[in-house]
């Protein structure tokens, strides 16, 4: 399989909407072995590596499939081998992942169970971007909250009990520059619970009315940091600077490897974010290009007209971003509720163990 | 529990010991525990099982049944929380999960079954980070293998088991016989000549572990009186009749005098899993004040104290009221019925007020208590 196909078919998995892009990679990895006609785990192990490279070459974002690629890789090479022959063991490992990927799916809801306690009444929750263990959390708590005060409704002191007032309400921030938090804000809405999209500008304006925040998350590193859709780390210092805790999701199929010092240490910084153009005379700019219509426009000194666009500005911003460990309360995952230093406990314990 | 005579007795034993928590007849954390392992071992010692899990159950109903008897001041305020929450005296529950997580070691000692290394999985590769307690080498007496379910002879298992179960509750025992001396062990290297210690309200661990230090140095301690109960008072005179030189203080004069403080040695009604901590109420002005001067915050107290909850609901004390009088007596008339007054026992402080605690197995930050609760209980005994 090459390196081109083995892309696609990650792309293909990631249509599935339940798949995370580590699990997704997991299940590409194992496509690429069913094809394999590698005779060793020595040339087995080279293909992965090389198929893993490949996949985080060709993503914008690589960093969750990285951490599924680090995991399943991690988990080959120590795998006790005690099949008869490098095919049966090849055929176990793939069932291992395809096993994987399938009770992996239920961590979300684990998550969600973990979660729930800290959702008290009358909370007003700050939540970022669109992620799928937020999102699932946010519904159970609202199922079960609604459940409950339909059967202590009458004898409770608490006014929110009564059925249709409902328990907590959530601001979710519009993350740009790919406005998943719509997503989110449309999604909660339809199930009823009472939800506003703030800027992400207006979070500072915002963090006082809220009780604490809950963040999805694209990978937890070693340090016991977070990285998101940017905007979180922000978010993250104004809930410390406001002593809000600040709780961060994530399955532990996230938990990566990598220990990054500053934001430019992640594999998803390039030299174009946040790079200056050359010379402002210098930038091509033909009339034809980008969009003019939300562009605002001064009159340059040799009378061109500068536009600067949505998608110039998309273009060399970055798309993640790396949460100090200090500013998270928690990491709920699916094998406990951990201090930022247990995480990194972990995966020391994981793979170093 | 079912309803054979030999259980009448051991309700007997239990519903005492829970009318005298009811009543406050029984205070103080530790001595708490010791009479909750009293009461455990009689039970187990009476108890008939023919399965671990049977064994497992009797334990939790009795240890539900005294965690159910905590006072509950401000009950009706707050049904909403789910009553664990509520459970006052910790260490109630602590010691019942600590004697099932011994339990259950016991019975997979002797249960001794190869590692199923064949259902190696992704899943369980990921569970190796899991925190947990070295292998204990298992003793090389010849063992009598364990039979569960034995239809012929259901009380086998029971006969087998029992002795170990009984050993391994006496360890729970002696570990909380020397608590304090084990705490105290190390007090020499906290505590350096010429230092000013403050601390406050009466904790028999940091009583305990100051005289320690009283040995080997020289030091003075500060101690705030701890309105309306005057522990510290209580303290200030235990220690001077040590022989340390020490000042009693109001609680007002904290801040004031934080700029001449080492460093500030709390006691802990109970730690909570994040790190954080219930203490005597004041504990939370002490240590606000001694961050405001990067003062280090040190906490005394046993592992017994541990406990596996996280404080969501109630960010201002553990919800235990004391009796208002001790604020605004009665004799004050006119105003006692235009205010309201309340008393709370306890503060919580927050983990990142707090150092580090120095228990009985050595020291530790707050952020790695999740941790050492891990490997102390058993996950499934968190809600009892």
């Amino acid at each position: 399989m090459d390196d081109f196909q083995i892309y696609k078919s990650y792309q293909r998995l990631l249509k599935n909407e339940d798949l995370s892009t580590p699990l997704a990679a997991i299940l590409a990895l194992t496509e690429m072995m069913e094809q394999s006609n590698a005779g060793t785990m020595f040339e087995l192990l080279t293909e992965l590596k090389g198929a893993a490279e490949a996949l985080s070459r060709q993503s914008l974002n690589p960093i969750g499939l990285k951490a599924g690629c680090e995991l399943f890789i991690e988990f080959i090479t120590l795998f006790p081998h005690d099949a008869a022959s490098f095919s049966e063991l090849k055929t176990e490992l793939i069932r291992q992942g395809q096993r994987y990927a399938e009770q992996a799916l239920a961590y979300r809801a684990k998550i969600a169970e973990l979660a729930f306690d800290f959702i008290k009444d009358d909370s007003v929750i700050l939540t970022h971007s669109y992620s799928r263990v937020v999102l699932q959390t946010l519904l159970l708590a609202h199922k079960r909250k609604r459940i409950s005060g339909e059967i202590s409704g009458s004898n409770s002191t608490c006014e929110c009990f009564s059925s249709h007032v409902l328990c907590f309400s959530v601001f979710v921030t519009e993350a740009r520059p790919r406005g998943m938090g719509i997503k989110t804000a449309e999604m909660l809405t339809a199930a009823g619970i009472p939800c506003t999209v703030v800027l992400d500008s207006a979070v500072a304006y915002a963090i006082d009315k809220v009780d604490f925040v809950l963040m999805g998350s694209e990978a937890v590193v070693e340090s016991g940091g977070l990285v998101n859709a940017v905007g979180s780390n922000q978010i993250a210092i104004i809930a410390k600077a406001a002593n809000k805790p600040f709780y961060a999701l994530a399955e532990s199929y996230k938990f990566h490897r990598m220990f990054p010092l500053s934001q430019y240490d992640l594999p998803s910084h390039n030299p174009g974010v946040l790079s200056f153009p050359q010379t402002m005379s210098a930038r091509a700019r033909p009339a034809s290009s980008g969009l003019p219509s939300k562009a605002s426009s001064v009159l340059f000194d040799n009378g061109s007209p500068i536009r600067i666009t949505q998608e110039d500005i998309a273009r060399n911003n970055p798309d993640v971003d790396y949460t100090r460990p200090d500013l998270i309360s928690l990491v709920f995952s699916d094998v406990g509720s951990l201090t930022p230093e247990g995480v990194s406990q972990y995966l020391v314990g994981m793979f170093a163990g | 529990m079912t309803s054979d005579p030999q259980s009448t007795a051991n309700q007997r034993i239990v519903e005492d010991l829970v009318s005298r928590l009811r009543r406050r007849q029984l205070v103080g954390s530790r001595a708490t525990a010791l009479e909750t392992l009293l009461v455990l071992r009689q039970v187990v010692s009476k108890a008939r099982f023919s399965n671990i899990d049977q064994l497992v159950n009797i334990i939790r109903s009795v240890g539900r049944r005294l965690v159910d008897a905590q006072p509950k001041g401000l009950y009706i305020l707050v049904t909403y929380i789910s009553y664990s929450f509520l459970e006052l005296e910790h260490s109630v529950g602590n010691t019942v999960r600590k004697v099932l997580h011994h339990i259950r070691e016991e019975y997979h000692t002797a249960n001794e079954q190869p590692a199923a290394e064949s259902s190696f999985s992704i899943a369980k590769f990921v569970l190796q980070g899991q925190p947990r307690k070295q292998a204990t080498i298992p003793s090389s007496e010849s063992r009598v293998p364990l039979k569960e379910n034995d239809p012929d002879d259901p009380d086998s298992f029971a006969r087998v088991l029992k002795p170990v179960l009984m050993e391994a509750i006496q360890d729970v025992f002696d570990e909380l016989e020397t608590v304090y001396d084990n705490i105290s062990k190390n007090a020499k290297d906290h505590i350096h000549s010429d230092e000013i210690i403050l601390t406050l309200g009466m904790s028999k661990t940091v009583d305990s572990f100051l005289k320690a230090a009283a040995h080997y140095r020289n030091y003075t301690v500060i101690v705030a009186e701890t309105a309306p109960s005057y522990g510290g008072r209580e303290m200030a005179k235990s220690l001077s009749s040590a022989g340390i030189s020490t000042f009693l203080v109001p609680d007002s004069s904290i801040y004031a005098l934080m700029s001449r403080v080492n460093k500030v040695i709390l006691g802990a009604h109970a730690i909570l899993a994040n790190g954080g901590m219930f203490a005597t109420s004041g504990s939370l002005l002490a240590a606000t004040a001694a961050r405001s001067y990067s003062t280090p915050v040190v906490v005394c107290a046993g592992q017994f104290k541990l406990t596996p909850l996280w404080n969501l609901y109630h960010e201002y004390g553990a919800l235990d009221f004391g009796d208002p009088s001790a604020v605004l007596c009665f004799d004050e008339g006119d105003l006692v019925d235009k205010v309201d007054v309340v008393n709370p026992y306890y503060d919580y402080v927050r983990p990142e007020l707090l150092d580090v605690f120095i228990t009985n197995y050595g020291d530790h930050p707050p952020s790695s208590i999740y941790r050492l609760l891990k490997e102390t209980y058993d996950d499934e005994d968190n809600e009892l």
